[in-house]
């Protein structure tokens, strides 16, 4: 199959614990309630939206159940390590040998501890889905991130990795013997392997060594499938939707961010404040509070309006000139469908 | 010289930055000598102290006793290089040749141990001076931190010999010696972070032997509010019952992992001083 021209891509960014997973589902929602055939691929949902989706402990795309058109609504959980070593396998296809690489003790602690490589395989797990087809829109939850631009650094990180350079300086001409060093020819290299042995021993530099001359050969695939994953990044159906928390130092974050994407050619969609009020107090109500609440409730209010206040005027000299979008704080937990259809009738009350 | 490493940790958002400030305000105003570190490329207290100038690899003072400095794994790797070789030509070559970088950057547990070589070489009597007493770690969120926990074992593993090798043991070692090291598991009293609480403090306790405290954050004192106010139909009313519930259940929760447990008041205002200088009073 190849991919249609029209499959839609929408990328939700932004530091961890905003509510990425949870806005990405109701987009999700809203598309498919639009009649499109929409797959929602996930990070790390909390147990109670995993079955609400219907993917708990799967990993192949479900269709959730309970949903009633008209388009169709899919959903599916991102498996770092198994996305991380089928893109690795799919790139090193015939190449003698390859398993190898999945046995490295420096390839399993790369795909586990470097940081980066879960926004890597998010994109490839994306990448795969849209080369795939079937899909007119996709939707991409992203890693938590402890800054929210580590997800646009991530690519570039790892494909530095798969850079023909560096196997060259392992080469190793005559195959086997001792201190492969000194077979290097590069003198400037050989010194540059040196330094880095006498800090790291010289085990250190034999693991980095067979792990470099492992991936030789079939790096210029990795390097393709890369480039391609950017090329659909940057590609007009591409839209970054950038959620951010309620708070100064976030919005700074933001803002920065946003022009950081926009400068990277990437298109920004939207920018999302979540939690900007507490529904719970903005409710209109007959009844009577109990004079015991009423200190509380007016530090409460009093805050919230300061709080508001802040953004008001952060938004009126923001930088850029997307639309900045609000979210109120929920009264009821989003647990179920119902849930997120709540989230998604006020994402399209605030201008979705 | 460094007298206790203090590493805070926990779910994304959950207030991981904040409580790391607080606790380092609370020990420089007992007087003694404290560095507030981040990790990663960019600092997150320039913008939330308001600071004006930049956060590096170099202290700069914020308060007084307080002291606040941001570790990258580069820099950090940098410097124990600068230690080790001596040579700043060296250390040049390695850091300024463009394949060598890529390569450092890439190095899988490098940047790593390089950030907990940084922190721990103090006790490991290893490295420059380390003149602060105590050292406050606004770590990594939960995956990440036990990524970073694991680096120095899986490199002891994977290269058993050579200063790499020897550097990893002792790292471990000093990381596991309560006297000087503590871990802050920061929660709030919702279902994920508190679910995240408990696996990872098993996993702290388990795979590394360490025994981590709970602070949870956000909370609200509503010890003083009669039920029958809160059993009332007011939205507002509605919602701190819902709040009590939820931080009773949670509590109690959080308690059953054997772990000591704290809690942080949730702060009603925007003042980063405010906040920070109320969160250390009470912790
Ligand atoms: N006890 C508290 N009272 C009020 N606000 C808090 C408290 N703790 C954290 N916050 C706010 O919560 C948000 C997230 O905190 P932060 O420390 O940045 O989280 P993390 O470092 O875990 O990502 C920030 O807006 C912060 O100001
Ligand atoms: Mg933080």
């Amino acid at each position: 199959m190849t991919a249609t021209t029209t499959t839609q891509v929408m990328v939700f960014v932004g530091s961890g614990g905003v509510g990425k997973t949870t806005l990405a589902a109701a987009a999700g929602l809203l598309a498919a309630r639009a009649g499109k055939k929409v797959l929602v691929l996930t990070i790390d949902p909390s147990r109670r939206l995993a079955s609400t989706l219907g993917i708990e402990g799967s990993t192949e795309a479900t269709k959730v159940p309970g949903f009633e058109g008209p388009g169709e609504l899919w959903a599916s959980i991102v498996d770092h390590r198994r996305t991380f070593d089928e893109f690795v396998m799919k790139a090193a296809k015939h190449a003698p040998g390859a398993e190898k690489i999945l046995k490295n003790g420096l390839y399993r602690q790369l795909t586990t501890t470097l940081a980066g490589s879960q926004d890597f395989s998010a994109l490839e797990k994306l990448y795969s889905c849209y080369k795939d087809g079937g899909y007119d829109v996709l939707i991409l939850d992203t890693p938590p991130a402890q800054h929210a631009r580590e997800f646009l650094e991530a690519p570039a990180k790892i494909a530095a990795l798969f850079q023909e350079g560096i196997a060259r300086w392992f080469r190793d001409p005559q195959s086997g013997g001792a201190g492969f060093l000194q077979k290097i020819v590069s003198t400037g290299t050989r010194q540059v392997l040196k330094v880095l042995e006498t800090l790291t021993g010289s085990d250190f530099i034999r693991e980095l060594g067979d792990f470099f001359r492992t991936i030789e050969g079939w790096q210029g695939r990795l390097q393709e499938r890369t480039t391609a994953v950017h090329r659909l990044l940057v590609s007009d159906e591409t839209r970054f939707y950038l959620v951010t928390g309620f708070d100064r130092a976030k919005w700074l974050e933001a803002e920065s961010f946003a022009r950081d994407i926009r400068q990277a050619g990437y298109h920004l969609g939207r920018v999302i404040v979540n939690r900007a009020w507490p529904q719970w107090l903005a409710e209109k109500t007959e009844a009577p509070l109990d004079p015991e609440l009423e200190p509380l409730h007016q530090r409460f209010v009093e805050y919230d309006r300061k709080r508001a206040e802040a953004l008001d005027r952060f938004t009126a000299d923001w930088r850029g000139e997307q639309k900045v979008l609000r979210l109120p704080e929920l009264s009821e937990r989003v647990y179920d469908l119902q849930g997120l259809a709540k989230v998604a009738e006020a994402l399209s009350r605030g201008g979705w | 010289m460094t007298e206790e490493i203090h590493f805070v940790t926990g779910k994304g958002g959950v207030g991981k930055s904040v409580v790391a400030a607080s606790l380092a305000l609370k020990e420089a105003r007992r007087g003694r000598k404290t560095l507030l570190v981040e990790l990663g490329e960019r600092s997150f207290y320039k913008d939330f102290f308001s600071l004006g100038r930049e956060v590096g690899y170099a202290p700069v003072q914020i308060a007084e006793n307080l002291d606040l400095a941001l570790w990258s794994g580069r820099d950090s790797l940098r410097e124990y290089a600068h230690h080790l070789l001596k040579v700043e030509a060296l250390v040049k070559l390695l850091f300024e040749n463009s394949v060598s970088r890529s390569l450092i950057d890439i190095a899988p547990a490098l940047p790593e141990l390089a950030i907990l070589g940084k922190a721990t070489s103090g006790p490991r009597r290893h490295g420059p001076p380390a003149p602060h007493q105590v050292l406050i770690i606004d770590a990594f969120a939960t995956g990440h931190f036990l990524a970073l926990l694991q680096a120095p074992r899986g490199m002891a593993e994977a290269v058993r010999f050579g200063p790499m090798g020897e550097q990893s043991r002792a790292i471990e070692a000093v990381l596991t010696d309560p006297k000087v090291t503590r871990v802050h598991v920061v929660s709030l009293p919702e279902e994920m972070p508190v679910k995240e609480s408990e696996e990872l403090t098993e996993a702290l306790t388990t795979r590394f032997g360490l025994r981590p405290d709970i602070i949870l954050n956000k909370t609200i004192d509503l010890a003083g509010v009669s039920d029958r106010a809160l059993n009332t139909p007011h939205p507002f009313a509605v919602h701190m019952k819902d709040v009590k519930d939820r931080q009773n259940e949670m509590r109690d929760r959080l308690l059953k992992t054997g772990c000591p447990l704290r809690e942080a008041p949730l702060i009603l205002s925007d003042d980063p001083w405010a906040l920070t200088g109320k969160i250390a009073e009470v912790l």
